[in-house]
């Protein structure tokens, strides 16, 4: 038969019954509080930093290489662009350094859809973990984030070595990086968890993400300069209004102020400021109404 | 002496959920027919309430598809309650095997990630990591990728994971003995060893035998509601004169 255990006091009595009563009871979905549900999720930070960590680890340790190859989609796509857009259509006229100005472009975009892409199926894809282990779910997410974020930092060194070598240098603005990778990580993670949530409820979006991703590139000034097209009689205004709303266009703007020391325009640095808090906040709210439904199915 | 601290409150809980016939539901579906084709809803648990108390050995029997897994799951707060209200002393742990980590991943890293989901502070999985790899018996295996396991290894690996935890309120869902005899003696060993250092205990088991011998009381669920809730021996014959 099993006994209980009774932890004994001092004078070895056994304190089974303290309390009578049920006042230390909790209702146990305690988390309908933001502040609480952050604070279980800063708990278990050493997890949402694991996870990543082993994801990168078990990637890749098979290849020579290794986890160089994971600026092997990048660079390649950088070539791609510099060939149409920089060789044969010619639109780098205008922008000095265009290897440096299109791979900053590049980069940081691809950034923000890979964060978003890998985002929205961590709910989808973590299905046995949720069903055995309790955690703030929205920890897939941010670990998304992080494992994306790690992954940058090869790109950085490759931007990094390009500046230096393109006789750009690496300017003060460079101390700046931090701080323009922290706004654009809110970004990016409030997409990641509209995006979870989203495609929790529905797996056709994730077949859907890329093609929006497609359709912003043009849009985001990556691989051409878009004042070129939007001023001028070329677009309709509301066109342009929303070009200029675009965070994404905004944050990659902010980048090649800090390594190429292009002119920032200031509503830009307002944009992305207005825009990453607003989408972090309500991706955060968005993905929190819908914490009991994940790992249901 | 007073009676024992409440650590477990359930007050009429009711949960529902949705089973898609293929995964889940496309955007199509949800937009051709609310009810009907690919999903139904089960109701699971319908209006459960019971009170257990520190000191408390209670086991959960019922039929297959009772709700009693369902019932421990929501305990273990991972299935919310459609409606009603659970109030625990302090969060329950659910063993239970099957968690799939990350396949490409070491046996010895899904340990750590696992501990750390379950969580344990970094310091602690340090502590604790070389005594859970002895544990599992794998030997040279525990550093080879999880997708090359065999099942018996496997659940090896998701046992000592799930059971390196000693909680004070301990949710255990039925065949937590696996692997070969050996392990199984094992592995028994080791949740008579947690068992006996948790205040609560709720156990969901199809073997009445081990509800007798683990359990001091236990809960009969059929069909999402509480048929009978007393003393072991009572509830069990009562359950095991129902059956025909």
């Amino acid at each position: 038969m099993w006994q209980p255990a009774v932890a004994p006091t001092a004078d070895g009595a056994h304190t089974m019954a303290a309390t009578g009563s049920d006042v230390q009871l909790r209702p146990l979905d305690a988390d309908h509080s933001a502040r609480l549900y952050l604070k279980r999720m800063w708990a278990r930070r050493d997890f949402a930093v694991a996870m990543p960590l082993e994801e990168i680890r078990s990637t890749h340790q098979n290849t020579l290489l290794g986890n160089v190859w994971h600026l092997g989609n990048p660079m390649l796509s950088v070539g791609v662009y510099y060939l149409v857009f920089g060789v044969i259509l010619d639109v780098s006229r205008g922008v000095d350094n265009y290897i440096l100005w299109l791979m900053v472009g590049v980069f940081t975009f691809g950034l923000t859809q890979r964060t978003v892409l890998n985002g929205a199926v961590s709910i989808a894809a973590n299905q046995g973990l949720m069903r055995a282990v309790r955690f703030p779910r929205a920890l897939l997410p941010v670990s998304v984030v992080i494992s994306r974020l790690l992954t940058f930092g090869f790109e950085l060194c490759v931007l990094a070595f390009v500046a230096l070598v393109t006789s750009e240098g690496i300017s003060w603005r460079w101390v700046l990086l931090p701080a323009v990778l922290v706004v654009h990580s809110a970004l990016n993670l409030g997409g990641a968890l509209f995006a979870a949530r989203l495609n929790d409820a529905f797996r056709d979006v994730q077949q859907i993400i890329p093609f929006l991703f497609r359709l912003m590139i043009y849009v985001s000034g990556v691989m051409f300069p878009l004042e070129r097209f939007i001023s001028g009689d070329g677009a309709p205004p509301i066109v342009r209004t929303l070009i200029n709303l675009n965070p994404l266009l905004a944050i990659i703007e902010l980048y090649r102020w800090v390594i190429l020391g292009t002119d920032l325009d200031s509503r830009h640095l307002v944009v992305v400021l207005v825009a990453s808090s607003i989408v972090l906040v309500s991706g955060f709210s968005y993905f929190r109404r819908a914490e009991h439904r994940y790992g249901r199915a | 002496m007073a009676a024992p601290a409440l650590t477990i409150r359930v007050r009429d809980v009711h949960v529902d959920y949705e089973v898609y016939e293929d995964r889940r539901a496309a955007i199509r579906q949800r937009l051709v027919s609310r009810t009907g084709t690919g999903r139904s809803l089960v109701h699971a648990l319908k209006g459960v309430s019971f009170d257990v108390s520190e000191g408390d050995a209670v086991g959960v029997i019922g039929s297959n598809g009772s709700g009693k897994s369902t019932l421990l799951a929501a305990l273990a707060g991972l299935l919310a309650p459609t409606s009603g209200q659970i109030l625990v002393a302090e969060e329950p742990k659910l063993l239970g095997v099957g968690a799939t980590l990350l396949p490409a991943a070491t046996g010895y890293r899904n340990i750590r990630l696992g501990c750390l989901a379950l969580g344990m502070a970094r310091r602690e999985v340090d502590e604790q990591i070389d005594r859970i790899v002895a544990f599992t018996e794998l030997g040279e295996a525990i550093d080879r990728p999880l997708r090359t396991y065999s099942s018996g290894m496997r659940a090896r690996l998701h046992f000592a994971i799930a059971t390196s935890v000693q909680p004070r309120i301990l949710l255990i869902d039925e065949a937590l003995a696996v692997g070969d005899r050996a392990f199984r003696a094992k592995s028994k060993a080791r949740i008579d060893e947690l068992l006996a250092s948790a205040g609560t205990l709720l156990l969901v088991s199809h073997s009445l035998e081990e509800v007798r011998k683990q359990c001091t009381r236990a809960l009969w669920i059929e069909q999402g509601i509480l048929k009978a809730d007393g003393p072991v021996d009572d509830v069990v014959a009562e359950y095991s004169a129902g059956e025909p």
